[in-house]
C-alpha cells in the first residue's frame, strides 16, 4: 500500500515541473461592432466614438514586474493619443487581460476579447502567444508585442517590433569577427533557453558562425537554472572567445560573474530580455561592466533619439518609480506600430480587424524616430522589417543601465534566412 | 584532471545545498505526511527577508531574521492550513500546498518586481583556488555549513527527547500519541526546521554565483525534488546522499555536455529525473526509504 503511494508520488514530484499545453479547437470567427456613422466602414471593437484594443499579459506570473511597466507605458501612450483628438475620431480604450503565463487561459481569454477588440496590442510570453497566434491569423486579427521570435513570421498578421533574435544572434557574430577580434576558428558559446527564444538565437548564430568559420559550443539551460558554474566551466574548458546569452537576467549575472571569476574576460553577449539594470548592483555588476554588450532591436531607455525621449518622459510621468528598462521604448514602439496600422486601416476606410492588419502590411516605410534602428518595411511577412539592431553596452551611471554604442547590420546578419 | 575536480567540486557543493533542501521535504513529509510543494516558496520568502533586511540591519542579523521568519511561516501553514483539514489525505495536502505556493510567489514577484535584490553576503563574488580548482566563496561557506547542520541534525533526532519523539511519531503516529508524544509539537518542530533550512540554502542559492534573490528562486527547489524523491520520501540520510549525487552528476553532465552530444543537448535537466527512475525501477522505495514489512 504504502509502495503503491509512493510510486504515485513520484509520478505527481515528475508531473508539478511539467509545463500546459495548448488548445487546438476551431477558431471563431471575428464577431461584428456596431457601424459607424461616418463613411469609414467600422468592425469588432469599434463604435463611433471608441475603439477597443486588448492586451493579454502576464500580471501574476514570472514575467509580472516588465509586463506591468508595459502595460503601464501603453495606457500612457493611448491617453496621450486620446489628449490628442484620438485615432479616427475615436478615443483608444484599452482592454488589459492577466492570461499568468498560462497558454491555456490566454487561449480562453483570447476567445472572449477577440469578438471585442479591434486589434490585440499585446500577447506576451513564448509560450502564450505561440498559442494565440495562429487563432488571431484565422480571425485575420492583428497581434503585437509578442518578442522577437523568427517564428511569428509564418503569421501576416503579426507586427514584430525589430529584428528577430536570429539576426541578432547573427549579427553579434559578425560584430565580434569584425569589431572584437574574434578570429577564424575561434570558439563561440551560446548559453540558451530551450523554446521560441534561445533557439531562434541560436539558428542565428549558428548560420553566421558557419559564413564566419567559427564554431558554436551551445548550452542549453532552462530559466531554473540559475547557477551557471558547470557552463561556465565548460566553456571556459572549450577555449571560447565569446559568449552569447539568450536567457533572462538572473543567468547573466552567473555567467558573467562566474566566467570573470575565473579569469575568463571575454565578449558575453545578450538579447534585451537578459538584461536587467539591478544586476549592475550585483556582485556580478563589475564583470558586467567591463564584458557586457547588448544587442537589442529596441533602443536602450537611455538612447537620446527623440522617439526614446517621448518615451521616457511619458513613462517618468506616469510611473515616476517605475523600473527602468528595455519595456518602456518597447511598449511606446508596438503602440505607435499598431496606431500607425490604425490610421492607416481608417484612411483607407476599413476601420476592421482585417483592415488593421491590411494596413500593415503596406507600410513600407515607417521611421520611429530612434526607438528602432532604421525605417520599417512590413510588406513582406516572411522578412523582418529590418535587420539592423542596436548595440549597447553596461554603464553604471546611465539610467537602465545601457549605453548605446551604435547601430551595426553584419553580412551574416543581412543574409540569414528563415526557414 | 583540474577540469574534472572543478565539475566534481561544483557539484558536491551544489548537491549539499539540494540536500538542504530534499532534508526540509522529509522533514514535513515524516512530521505531517505534507508533500510540501510551497517549499519552493517558502525558500524564496526567506530568501527575500534576507535580501531586504541586510541594508538597514546588515547581513548576520538580516540572516538569523531570515532563517527564524521561514521557520515561523512554515509553523503557521502547518498551523492554519494543513492542521484544520477535514480529511488528511496526502492528496488533498499536496492540492493545498500547491496552491498556498501560488498565493505566496505572487505576493512575493510582487514585491520583487522585475528587481534582483543582492543578498549582501560579506564573501561577494570571492572565490577560493587549491590547486587549479577555482570553487565560489559561498559554496566553500555553503559546503562547510551543511555539514555542520547535517550533523546537528543526526545530534537532534539521535540524542535529544524532542528529536526522538519526532522520529517516534514519524514512525507511528498513532502509537506514540499513546506513549505521550504530543503529534501537534512534532508537526511544528518539523514545519519550523524545514523553513529554516529552506532558508539557509535560499541564502546560499542567492549568493554568487547565482545573482541575487529574485522570483525564480523559487523554481531553484524543484531541482531538490529527484533527490528526495531518490532518497526515498522519507529518510534524512537518503535526502543527503541523494542531494550530492544529484548535484554531481548534474554538474557532470553539463561539464561534459560537448563529449556526451550523441545523448542530445540540455542534458544536465534530464539527468536528475533520469537517475531517479532507474533507481526507482530498481529499488521502489529509494535508496534509504523504508520498506514496508508485506506479510501475507
Amino acid at each position: 500500500m504504502r509502495n503503491g503511494t509512493r510510486t504515485t508520488l513520484a509520478i505527481a514530484g515528475c508531473c508539478i515541473v511539467a509545463l500546459a499545453a495548448c488548445s487546438t479547437k476551431d477558431p471563431n470567427a471575428s464577431g461584428n461592432g456596431s457601424g459607424g456613422q461616418s463613411d469609414v466602414k467600422a468592425g469588432a471593437g469599434v463604435t463611433d466614438d471608441a475603439i477597443t484594443v486588448g492586451m493579454l499579459t502576464d500580471l501574476s506570473g514570472p514575467f509580472a514586474a516588465g509586463a506591468a511597466v508595459q502595460v503601464a507605458e501603453t495606457k500612457a501612450y493611448y491617453a496621450q493619443v486620446n489628449k490628442d483628438g484620438g485615432v479616427c475620431d475615436r478615443q483608444v480604450k484599452v482592454d488589459v487581460q492577466d492570461h499568468g503565463y498560462d497558454p491555456q487561459k490566454a487561449v480562453t481569454l483570447y476567445r472572449s476579447m477577440a469578438p471585442n477588440v479591434l486589434a490585440l496590442q499585446q500577447v506576451l510570453g513564448g509560450p502564450t502567444s505561440a498559442a494565440v497566434l495562429p487563432l488571431a491569423q484565422a480571425d485575420h486579427l492583428y497581434l503585437g508585442g509578442f518578442g522577437w521570435a523568427g517564428n511569428s513570421l509564418k503569421y501576416d498578421n503579426a507586427q514584430i517590433p525589430g529584428t528577430t533574435y536570429s539576426v541578432e544572434a547573427a549579427n553579434a557574430i559578425d560584430y565580434l569577427v569584425d569589431e572584437l577580434g574574434v578570429k577564424k576558428g575561434d570558439k563561440v558559446g551560446v548559453v540558451y533557453f530551450t523554446g521560441d527564444y534561445g533557439n531562434d538565437s541560436l539558428a542565428g548564430a549558428e548560420y553566421a558562425a558557419e559564413k564566419r568559420g567559427l564554431k558554436i559550443v551551445p548550452q542549453e539551460i532552462t530559466p531554473k537554472d540559475t547557477d551557471m558554474s558547470a557552463q561556465a566551466s565548460a566553456l571556459k574548458k572549450a577555449g571560447a572567445s565569446a559568449v552569447i546569452l539568450a536567457a533572462a537576467p538572473p543567468q547573466l549575472a552567473s555567467l558573467a560573474g562566474v566566467l570573470a571569476s575565473q579569469k575568463v574576460n571575454v565578449p558575453v553577449i545578450g538579447h534585451a530580455p537578459t538584461f536587467n539594470p539591478a544586476l549592475l548592483d550585483s556582485p556580478a555588476g563589475p564583470a558586467l561592466l567591463k564584458n557586457y554588450y547588448a544587442f537589442t532591436s529596441t533602443a536602450p531607455y537611455s538612447s537620446d533619439e527623440p522617439g526614446v525621449k517621448k518615451a521616457v518622459d511619458l513613462y517618468e510621468a506616469a510611473a515616476p518609480k517605475g523600473a527602468k528598462g528595455f519595456e518602456v521604448p518597447l511598449a511606446y514602439a508596438q503602440a505607435e506600430l499598431l496606431t500607425d496600422a490604425m490610421k492607416g486601416a481608417c484612411e483607407a476606410g476599413n476601420l476592421t480587424p482585417e483592415g488593421v492588419v491590411e494596413a500593415m502590411r503596406k507600410t513600407s516605410d515607417l521611421d520611429l524616430d530612434g526607438l528602432l534602428t532604421t525605417s520599417l518595411d512590413y510588406t513582406d511577412p516572411s522578412q523582418p522589417p529590418t535587420r539592423t539592431v542596436f548595440v549597447s553596452r553596461a554603464d553604471a551611471d546611465t539610467p537602465g543601465g545601457l549605453k548605446l554604442g551604435e547601430t551595426f547590420e553584419g553580412p551574416s546578419g543581412k543574409g540569414y534566412t528563415f526557414k | 584532471m583540474t577540469y574534472f575536480l572543478t565539475q566534481l567540486a561544483n557539484g558536491l557543493s551544489y548537491g549539499l545545498i539540494l540536500g538542504l533542501i530534499a532534508v526540509g521535504f522529509v522533514i514535513v513529509f515524516t512530521s505531517t505526511g505534507v508533500l510540501n510543494f510551497a517549499h519552493g516558496s517558502v525558500l524564496l520568502s526567506g530568501a527575500y527577508l534576507v535580501a531586504s533586511l541586510q541594508g538597514p540591519i546588515g547581513f548576520w542579523a538580516a540572516a538569523a531574521v531570515g532563517v527564524v521568519g521561514a521557520a515561523v511561516l512554515g509553523v503557521l501553514i502547518n498551523a492554519l492550513l494543513v492542521r484544520n483539514l477535514a480529511e488528511a489525505n496526502p492528496g488533498t495536502a499536496a492540492i493545498l500546498m500547491l496552491g498556498v505556493d501560488i498565493v505566496l510567489l505572487t505576493e512575493l514577484t510582487r514585491r520583487i518586481g522585475n528587481n534582483v535584490l543582492s543578498i549582501g553576503a560579506p564573501w561577494g563574488a570571492d572565490v577560493v583556488s587549491v590547486g587549479g580548482i577555482t570553487l565560489p566563496t559561498s559554496r566553500v561557506v555553503a559546503a562547510g555549513l551543511a555539514i555542520v547542520v547535517f550533523g546537528l541534525l543526526w545530534f537532534l533526532f539521535a540524542r535529544t527527547g524532542a528529536g526522538i519523539a519526532m522520529r517516534a511519531a514519524a514512525a507511528d503516529s498513532d502509537t506514540a500519541a499513546m506513549m505521550g508524544v504530543r503529534p501537534s509539537r512534532t508537526g511544528a518542530a518539523g514545519w519550523a526546521l524545514a523553513g529554516a533550512l529552506a532558508a539557509v540554502a535560499g541564502i546560499f542559492l542567492a549568493s554568487f554565483p547565482a545573482p541575487g534573490v529574485a522570483p525564480t528562486l523559487a523554481l531553484s527547489s524543484f531541482a531538490a525534488i529527484p533527490a528526495w524523491v531518490l532518497g526515498g520520501f522519507d529518510s534524512v540520510v537518503g535526502a543527503i546522499v541523494s542531494g550530492l549525487i544529484i548535484g554531481v552528476v548534474t554538474a557532470l553532465a553539463v561539464g561534459y555536455e560537448a563529449e556526451l552530444h550523441f545523448l542530445g543537448r540540455g542534458l544536465g535537466e534530464v539527468v536528475p529525473y533520469a537517475v531517479m527512475i532507474l533507481v526507482l525501477l530498481v529499488r521502489p522505495s529509494g535508496l534509504f526509504g523504508r520498506k514496508e514489512a508485506v506479510r501475507v
